[in-house]
């Protein structure tokens, strides 16, 4: 699987690389960082920047465990920012002190994952739900009960992802029960509602999922604000985002500095670049989720007229550090599950 | 002349044991080491990897027994059965048609079935998707002759998985089979039937047993890496069932137990050496049996 992961990953090389000053290497959500910014970048600063992509914080976490990753900058969410700070797996880099950080909306500075803003920067935040696709569904979706007891026309046509992360939050949404929850009696409910859901799962995965939503291979998929959007608009996909009333999961990405990277400068510089008004809305236009820095509002394409993915109307919960014993459950609820 | 032996192969020795040895040294002692609260390990003994195989906490918190991996290890050792007895059936034929072609034609049959292997592995499922899919090549097939008008996805089940792992591993199959049935001795299919030998005798007394070492060695080939079969669960076969290479992929992410993830890759590892093992023991008491 993440072989599959890496594929998508692309490795951009610049001509004049041998007389480049240094390098950076990137490891970062797949497709998230815009390419023309990538090219800008290495440009201006005669570096030599290599991208690579993941598709789930765990990967990312597994490989910044397993040592000397050789990245220079990767984008966790906020949950996995906490563990890697509490793991002494990230550079301390005074981020408060970058002009970047003068960019960032106050409501982004000194979260509970990085109170002192010493090691983050966030670059994009927002939310996972469900999408459904409207010629296969046309009934309501202001609630997390379509999702998980599927009504007739999305029986056996429901998709979700392969990994538990966001999915057993949304569950923990739907049923009221705490995020991080370590209580077996109250997991015992979160795994009772999805192995009930089940029967009516088509497929758990977490790649292809424009395709297999936007043809109408499934009817309902558990997916992120932007990609939901980007789908719409792009391929013009008869899709809607889900705007369930228990509460959509929120996430944030920062950019952060891996322990003993071999090029923190340039990734500093990286984090300013990305941080700039102008540069921050070609990321914007580009990946589609919302932006935590100040935007240049004339060239901003999504307003909330013709992106309400991207401004959600319903309560947003952001997922947590669990405790290792929360954590089992989870993992408990998903074992069993697929077993 | 000795030394030479020792000296001269000794690269090759330090080869296996940094690129094999060793590594697999380091899966065993993180088998036994104490997890991490936040996955990674710490190297202290325990065999708790290896019980919770077995056993397990329920949800009101008490240690129970608990077949569900057991379940997955089943399932999986199935899964490489089904696929390794429909590899050989499928192979046979194939292999004994490429041997009656005239020279170039076999040449070129041959190159045929290495070709997929020049295609990324993930590339070549991805294609199932396209085959097997809503509007894929299938349905739309059978659309066009107006036979059929609604037909229920054939993706994420496990036929389709089974198609796809037949499909990525028949090579290794059919390889083997080729080379074995090519050796064989056209004398002696004429002699069964000059002897009135049937052609279902034949196929069964002279022809089988004596392709046989090649099949054992396609399935090796086919059956070893079937157990450790990631991509065509999740992606054909919709990803609604654990096999053992999905549970450990999983160990090491989420579930963050990477004492449990190494202690299933040993049991992995076990079942194929037991497998090799029992061939083993097979050609050693045939070739005593041949000496007597």
């Amino acid at each position: 699987m993440k072989k599959i992961l890496l594929s998508t990953a692309a490795t951009l090389a610049f001509a004049g690389a041998a007389q480049a000053e240094g390098k950076l290497n990137l490891y970062v959500w797949s497709d998230s960082i815009a390419p023309e910014l990538i090219e800008k970048f290495a440009k201006e600063n005669d570096v030599e920047v290599t991208v690579d992509g993941f598709n789930s914080n765990e990967d990312l976490l597994t490989k910044l465990q397993a040592g000397a990753s050789g990245y220079d900058l990767v984008t966790p969410s906020q949950h996995f920012v906490k563990i890697m700070v509490d793991q002494g797996l990230l550079e301390d880099i005074d981020a408060h002190d970058l002009a970047a950080y003068a960019q960032v909306d106050e409501k982004w500075r000194g979260q509970w994952w990085d109170p002192e803003n010493d090691y983050s920067i966030p670059l994009a935040y927002g939310t996972a739900g469900y999408t459904v696709n409207r010629d296969i569904y046309d009934g309501p979706v202001d609630s997390w009960a379509t999702y998980f007891e599927a009504p007739e026309a999305l029986k056996g046509k429901i998709a979700s992802l392969n990994y538990p992360d966001e999915v057993v939050g949304a569950a923990q949404l739907y049923l009221g029960v705490e995020f991080c929850s370590e209580d077996p009696a109250e997991m015992k409910k979160v795994y009772d509602l999805l192995a009930a859901q089940k029967p009516d799962v088509a497929v758990f995965a977490s790649d292809n999922i424009e395709n297999r939503i936007g043809s109408g291979e499934v009817g309902a998929h558990f997916w992120w604000d932007g990609n939901s959007l980007k789908t719409r608009k792009n391929d013009g996909a008869p899709i809607e985002f889900a705007m369930p009333k228990e509460g959509l999961v929120g996430w944030l990405d920062s950019m952060v500095v891996p322990a003993g990277a071999a090029n923190v400068d340039n990734a500093k510089a990286f984090i300013d670049f990305m941080s700039t008004p102008e540069n921050a809305t070609i990321q914007y236009n580009y990946y589609a989720h919302s932006s935590p820095v100040a935007l240049d509002l004339d060239k901003a394409e999504y307003t909330p007229e013709n992106a309400p993915e991207l401004f959600p109307t319903v309560p947003v919960e952001f997922s947590r550090a669990c405790s290792p014993a929360a954590q089992d459950l989870v993992t408990k609820v998903w074992t069993q599950l697929l077993q | 002349m000795r030394d030479f032996r020792f000296w001269g192969l000794l690269p090759a020795h330090v080869l296996m044991a940094l690129t094999l040895i060793v590594p697999i040294l380091i899966i065993v002692a993180v088998s036994f080491s104490t997890r991490g609260a936040y996955g990674g390990f710490e190297f202290t003994f325990t065999t708790d990897a290896y019980r919770q195989i077995l056993f397990n906490e329920g949800w009101t918190g008490e240690l129970e027994f608990n077949p569900q991996y057991l379940y997955i290890i089943g399932r999986t050792v199935l899964l490489a059965c089904c696929t390794t007895f429909l590899c050989m059936a499928l192979a046979f034929p194939i292999a004994y048609w490429i041997t009656l072609q005239g020279h170039k034609a076999r040449v070129i049959l041959l190159f045929a079935v290495t070709l997929p292997f020049w295609v990324s592995m993930i590339v070549r499922v991805y294609a199932w998707l396209i085959i097997l899919g809503n509007d894929g090549v299938i349905e739309k097939g059978l659309r066009l002759t107006g036979l059929v008008d609604d037909l229920p996805s054939l993706l994420f089940n496990n036929g389709a998985m089974l198609a796809g792992m037949v499909y990525s591993y028949i090579p290794l199959m059919i390889l083997p089979v080729f080379a074995s049935i090519e050796k064989l001795d056209p004398a002696l299919i004429e002699a069964s039937h000059d002897l009135h030998g049937s052609r279902w005798v034949t196929l069964r007394r002279i022809i089988l047993p004596l392709c046989w070492p090649g099949l054992v060695a396609g399935a090796i080939l086919v059956f070893v890496p079937c157990l450790g079969a990631v991509l065509e669960p999740v992606l054909l076969g919709g990803g609604k069932i654990l096999m053992m290479g999905n549970l450990i992929q999983m160990q090491f992410g989420g579930a963050r137990n990477w004492p449990f993830g190494a202690s299933i890759a040993i049991v992995l590892m076990c079942l194929v050496m037991v497998f090799l093992l029992l061939n083993g023991l097979r050609a050693t008491r045939k070739a005593m049996e041949e000496m007597a």
